[in-house]
């Protein structure tokens, strides 16, 4: 016999659900099955999500990279002013992505570095290096900030035994704090993706939304809204929605499968 | 010495290790006691090395490991918890410590056959770590440390997750080992049970600092203030004053009509009359008797029972003398068979070789 009380908490649950479901699926609905098939096999759709997949894997890895040692050193070691390294760090999660945009538009631009890269001929807007940078700095925050979590809730003893048994920090990390982290990684890697994949508004001041050229699957969204092509943005959206839920599926099977395991 | 601490602070900013000095011997087992909070696992993960400090030295068999890193240091340790590596099995966590030290298979494989006989879990080796009992889980956190054949061992309440018979299964196990390699051990704990039976030293800690560390017999018969009175459970603790000293005895005036005679030489010898001391009376060295009789027990005091409270076998009953309350324990048939009931007068009888002067207001000790 349930409760009221767990009666109200699953019924607010399922009610919040069923309106993102209605919502998002809703989008479903709009195209036409020809117009669908013809916007997903277009030139254009295919361009856009090639670049997505492989600036997204780049900078996915990067980011993976990047964010390992950072999380790391929040989590175990203290130096001076590491509030405010962190409080740094978190930030980007905090403003709008837009506000990433311009910034590194400004930065890598004329307005910054740009100039002296050019002397070099390095150019990083508006081409597929400047996506990657745009979902680097993007995804970094919300990766580190997954990450630590993980290895703050690894207990250090762990870390301790290992190294009275003669290993040092950098074998202990790896053979013990780097596997037994194996879960939240996975979940760090998938959250990375789906941000890389789903970048938006930096993507488009960085990249400056060129048609296939700089055209992820969130730009092509938004080019071709803008234009009125309502079959092209749809399907850009749902193929969106896709890999966002294959990723999110998998992730789910993957730390379910572990649970069950370590019962 | 073998293992030799001097003056050690260590900083962690919101507690503090003070001036610890510590030193034990080879094959001897430092028992560390305390109340939760105290220090006791910050210490131990300093000894290993966890924890920088900020004054002071460590010296272990001669030689200076304060800046050593913790790998460097061969000191094994062993939690409550285990702390068994989860994504290891049970072979692979015994023979961990082994694998850095470019040992070959075959020769891993003998050790960790004699360690886990001695262990008695040959039969789990192959098993994962999360199908093992928390009995097992302890001998295997042993052999791990063990094997590697560390100068000394930690060990951070290493039973007080367990059950009382594996407590007592394991605690000779130790003792066997502790025979058998002449293994040095440092054992945190709040189970005086781990004293009677495993310590040869114990140190008692509160707020970051060794109160008193010496012999079991020496703190829990002669504690050197208060709290290590009170926590090693000497419940008659009095303030006084000397009223008569010779270098053998003292007479410790503790209110009006009750004089204490103590014989503690160390201490009679640099103590004069009119100072003020506290003294303490364990309460098992108290002789309950329905008269008074002579005997080579130089305190006999009338008091009137106020109090008695049945613990198991044992009874504790408070008098009252004069305005102090003293309290003593006998067993069950003692109790019995001496009718002790609620205001009935009674004689305590002790030696003044159990009057121990814990306490002064001058400063002999130093």
């Amino acid at each position: 016999m349930r409760s009221k009380f767990e009666l109200l908490f699953i019924g607010i649950t399922v009610t919040i659900t069923l309106i993102f479901f209605i919502t998002i699926g809703s989008m479903f609905l709009v195209p036409s099955p020809e117009g669908f098939i013809n916007a997903l096999f277009s030139q254009q759709m295919i361009f856009a999500i090639g670049l997505t997949l492989s600036t997204a894997l780049v900078s996915a890895t990067i980011v993976i990279l990047c964010c390992i040692p950072l999380a790391y050193t929040l989590s175990r070691f203290d130096f001076p002013l590491k509030r405010f390294f962190k409080i740094i760090l978190d930030l980007p999660m905090a403003f709008p992505e837009i506000v990433i945009g311009i910034a590194l538009l400004l930065f890598l631009g004329n307005y910054g570095i740009g100039s002296i890269l050019e002397f070099y001929g390095i150019q990083l807007v508006f081409n597929s290096t400047g996506i990657i940078i745009a979902q680097f700095f993007v995804a970094l925050p919300y990766a580190t900030k997954s990450l630590y979590s993980t290895f703050n809730y690894i207990d250090t003893r762990y870390e301790f035994v290992s190294r009275s048994l003669g290993y040092s920090q950098t074998d202990t990390f790896f053979n013990i704090t780097l596997p037994l982290s194996k879960e939240g990684l996975f979940a760090t890697i998938i959250i990375t993706l789906s941000r890389c994949i789903g970048t938006f508004a930096a993507v488009l001041f960085v990249g400056g939304g060129i048609l296939m050229k700089t055209e992820t699957l969130a730009v092509s969204m938004y080019l071709h809204l803008s234009t009125g092509d309502i079959d092209m943005s749809i399907t850009a959206g749902i193929l969106l929605v896709i890999i966002s839920f294959i990723t999110i599926a998998v992730m789910e099977k993957y730390t379910n499968d572990n649970r069950n395991q370590m019962i | 010495m073998y293992l030799e601490i001097k003056n050690l602070s260590v900083d962690l900013g919101e507690f503090k290790l003070k001036n610890i000095n510590l030193s034990i011997n080879k094959g001897e087992y430092l028992v560390l006691i305390g109340p939760t909070g105290s220090g006791k696992s910050v210490l131990l993960e300093t000894i290993i090395g966890f924890y920088n400090q900020k004054e002071g030295s460590i010296k272990l068999n001669g030689e200076e490991i304060t800046t050593l890193l913790p790998e460097d240091r061969n000191i094994g340790i062993v939690y409550q918890d285990h702390v068994l590596f989860p994504n290891m099995n049970v072979y692979d966590n015994i023979a961990y410590g082994l694998k850095n030290k470019n040992i070959p298979s075959e020769e891993i494989d003998l050790k960790i056959k004699e360690i886990s006989s001695i262990m008695k879990i040959e039969h789990i080796l192959n098993r994962s770590i999360e199908t093992i009992s928390g009995g097992e889980s302890q001998r295997i956190a042993l052999a791990r440390a063990l094997i590697v054949e560390p100068e000394i061992i930690l060990m951070d309440e290493p039973f007080s997750a367990l059950d009382v018979s594996t407590q007592e299964t394991l605690t000779n196990l130790i003792k066997e080992i502790g025979n058998k390699f002449n293994t040095t051990f440092i054992h945190v704990t709040h189970n005086f049970n781990d004293i009677w039976n495993l310590a040869s030293k114990v140190g008692v800690m509160e707020n970051g600092i060794i109160h008193q560390i010496n012999t079991v017999s020496e703190v829990f018969s002669k504690p050197t203030n208060n709290f290590v009175a009170d926590f090693v459970g000497i419940q008659n603790v009095f303030e006084g004053i000397i009223e008569d000293s010779s270098t053998s005895c003292a007479k410790v005036k503790i209110s009006k009509n009750l004089y204490l005679y103590s014989s503690d030489e160390d201490i009679c010898s640099k103590i004069h009359p009119n100072e003020k001391v506290t003294v303490a009376i364990r309460p098992e060295n108290i002789i309950f008797s329905n008269e008074s009789f002579e005997s080579s027990a130089r305190n006999r005091i009338k008091g009137k029972v106020i109090e008695t409270k049945k613990s198991g076998p044992i009874v504790q009953v408070h008098c009252q003398v004069d305005d102090v309350i003293l309290k003593g324990i006998l067993t069950r048939n003692s109790f019995e068979s001496l009718d002790i009931q609620k205001g009935k007068d009674i004689f305590l009888i002790f030696k003044s070789l159990n009057v121990n002067i814990i306490d002064t207001y001058t400063t002999f000790k130093s």
